[in-house]
């Protein structure tokens, strides 16, 4: 029993490295790029299959008129420019994850981006630069990136440091168990349970409140909480509902339990002082979820996990802070 | 400024922890470095292969990945060891690498006439090392040892990768609740600063007073 369920995960560490492996040479520039993406699936027409979002879906959205664009704005500087920078993150499947064969980045997160990035310029021209959530605000405040898009909660302290467009996507925190885990049901279940979360996400300042008693370790990224959970660092993973699906997904061996147990609301981060720049998101937000182009986004990426059509999309301005 | 002072218990504990990671880890560090620089200078070729093998290996690793391994791919062998546990046995081992360089330099500063001496009358490799040689070479490399010891406190704010809550954790987390980055990571930062200033000043003193003027 023992060697089987060694060689099990030996079999996992290899395909991990692999991965890595492969992401580095994609990043490198090794990885041809195919533009479009991963191929469509036959029989899903309208979504790009999995986690990708469809190439028509690109053709049809909105771009902005140059009466929308005043000069010495801010848009007008990123189409001068001809691409939009963002940060945002490589390895968040679904979201923003950086696909190892095409070198694109896909998901929810990212997809926003080069709409908006299309929106301003006329075609999806984006820059990602990966962040640390730590250094959020001070990329935004220095204009090192014109915004960040990686599932941003919007909070009142935060708003006093940026401004948030949005919100473009609401969630909350779940809880993830091992899959032969039958006593943890919900988040009331981890009173006295050791809590596996990622480091600076909103699970480090919300389970304190939401499970009393419950003891804390934090990991860097995803994947290293993930691997925390299946090698029982700790009884579960309190994540955001997203990304804890995805990661249900790609590993057999964990599960989520109960529905979400707070409301996040994910905004686009802008530069604080640039009230003109978040009326022009806003109104493209708006925009998009009026002509369905949202909905379609959230199927092909984020909908591709989570039964049920597309969920309406958050009121913009209706998070404390937005 | 209120962004650090509404959370300086928690700032405290991870500063805590930071302290004893350093005193855990420069300890552990130290007696490997005396060892491996022992083995590299050691009389059986076999000896001195295992410590240039091991110099050459920890040298030749980011910190940072052995840490991920050590934590990540251990407990898929089965092998599983506290947080804490790991980040003060990877940065230990791996900084012992520098240290006993470090030793090996100040060994080398040991005239040969010393060894010989030691042989002539009649001390045995481990005596003459205990004896004479390891108290003669360890005062000559003082400062550098110190300035490892320095770079070893930075180094353990990669703990926090792998989960450990030492200082820069403990910012990462108040960061979250304040959003004020250059507020917090300047407030830690500063901390690091102090702590790296007394252990110049431990070192400068050990110098003066321990120091063999050539």
């Amino acid at each position: 029993m023992s060697i089987l369920k060694m060689s099990f995960t030996g079999r996992r560490s290899l395909a991990l490295t692999a991965t890595a492996v492969a992401v580095t040479l994609a990043a490198a520039g090794c990885g041809g790029d195919s533009g479009g993406g991963a191929p469509t699936l036959p029989g899903n027409p309208g979504l790009g299959g999995d986690g990708v979002v469809a190439q028509s879906v690109y053709d049809a959205a909105p771009v902005a008129t140059d009466a929308d664009i005043p000069a010495g704005s801010t848009m007008e500087a990123i189409r001068k420019r001809g691409y939009l920078n963002i940060g945002g993150s490589l390895d968040a499947p679904l979201l923003a994850q950086q696909n190892p064969v095409s070198g694109t980045i896909e998901g929810f997160d990212a997809d926003m981006a080069k709409l908006l990035a299309k929106y301003i310029i006329g075609k999806p021209e984006v820059k990602t630069t990966t962040i640390g959530t730590q250094t959020r605000e001070a990329m935004l405040q220095a204009k090192s990136v014109d915004a960040v898009f990686q599932t941003y909660t919007i909070t009142p302290q935060r708003a006093t440091q940026v401004a948030f467009a949005g919100p473009y996507l609401t969630s909350g925190l779940a809880v993830g168990v091992r899959k032969d885990d039958t006593s943890i049901k919900s988040v009331k279940d981890l009173a006295g349970k050791t809590v596996i979360v990622g480091a600076n996400t909103p699970a480090v300042t919300a389970l304190p409140s939401a499970a009393p008693g419950s003891k804390q370790i934090a990991f860097g990224t995803d994947p290293q909480a993930l691997q925390a959970l299946l090698q029982k660092r700790g009884d579960a993973y309190v994540q955001d509902f997203t990304l804890l699906a995805s990661g249900a997904k790609a590993n057999p061996g964990m599960k989520v339990v109960g529905e979400p147990f707070t409301t996040e609301a994910y905004g686009i981060g802008l530069n604080k002082e640039d009230a003109q720049f978040k009326e022009f998101v806003n109104n493209w937000l708006k925009k998009i979820q009026a002509d369905g182009t949202w909905a379609k986004v959230w199927e092909g990426t984020l909908g591709s996990v989570v039964e049920g059509g597309a969920p309406t999309p958050p009121a913009l301005g209706s998070a404390d802070g937005s | 400024m209120e962004a650090l002072t509404a959370h300086l218990s928690q700032l405290g504990h991870g500063l805590v922890t930071t302290v004893e990671l350093t005193v855990v880890t420069t300890v552990g560090a130290m007696l490997l470095g005396i060892v491996v620089a022992t083995l590299r200078i050691a009389p059986v070729p076999l000896l001195r292969a295992i410590g240039t093998a091991y110099v050459e290996v920890f040298q030749n690793l980011p910190l940072l990945a052995l840490l991920v391994l050590f934590v990540f791919a251990l407990p898929t062998i089965g092998i599983t060891f506290p947080l804490f546990t790991s980040a003060a046995i990877v940065i230990a081992v791996y900084e012992g690498a520098y240290l006993a360089e470090a030793i090996r330099a100040g060994i080398n500063t040991v005239g040969v006439g010393q060894a010989e001496a030691a042989r002539a009358i009649g001390l045995t490799f481990g005596q003459s090392l205990r004896h004479v040689i390891l108290p003669q070479g360890l005062r000559a490399v003082i400062q550098p040892i110190g300035n490892i010891c320095i770079a070893l406190l930075m180094n353990t704010s990669l703990a926090a990768a792998v989960g450990v809550v030492e200082l820069t954790q403990a910012a990462n987390n108040v960061n979250l609740v304040e959003a004020q980055p250059i507020a917090v990571f300047t407030g830690a930062g500063l901390a690091y600063m102090l702590l790296a200033l007394i252990i110049g000043q431990v070192t400068g003193l050990l110098e003066r007073r321990l120091a063999i003027v050539r």
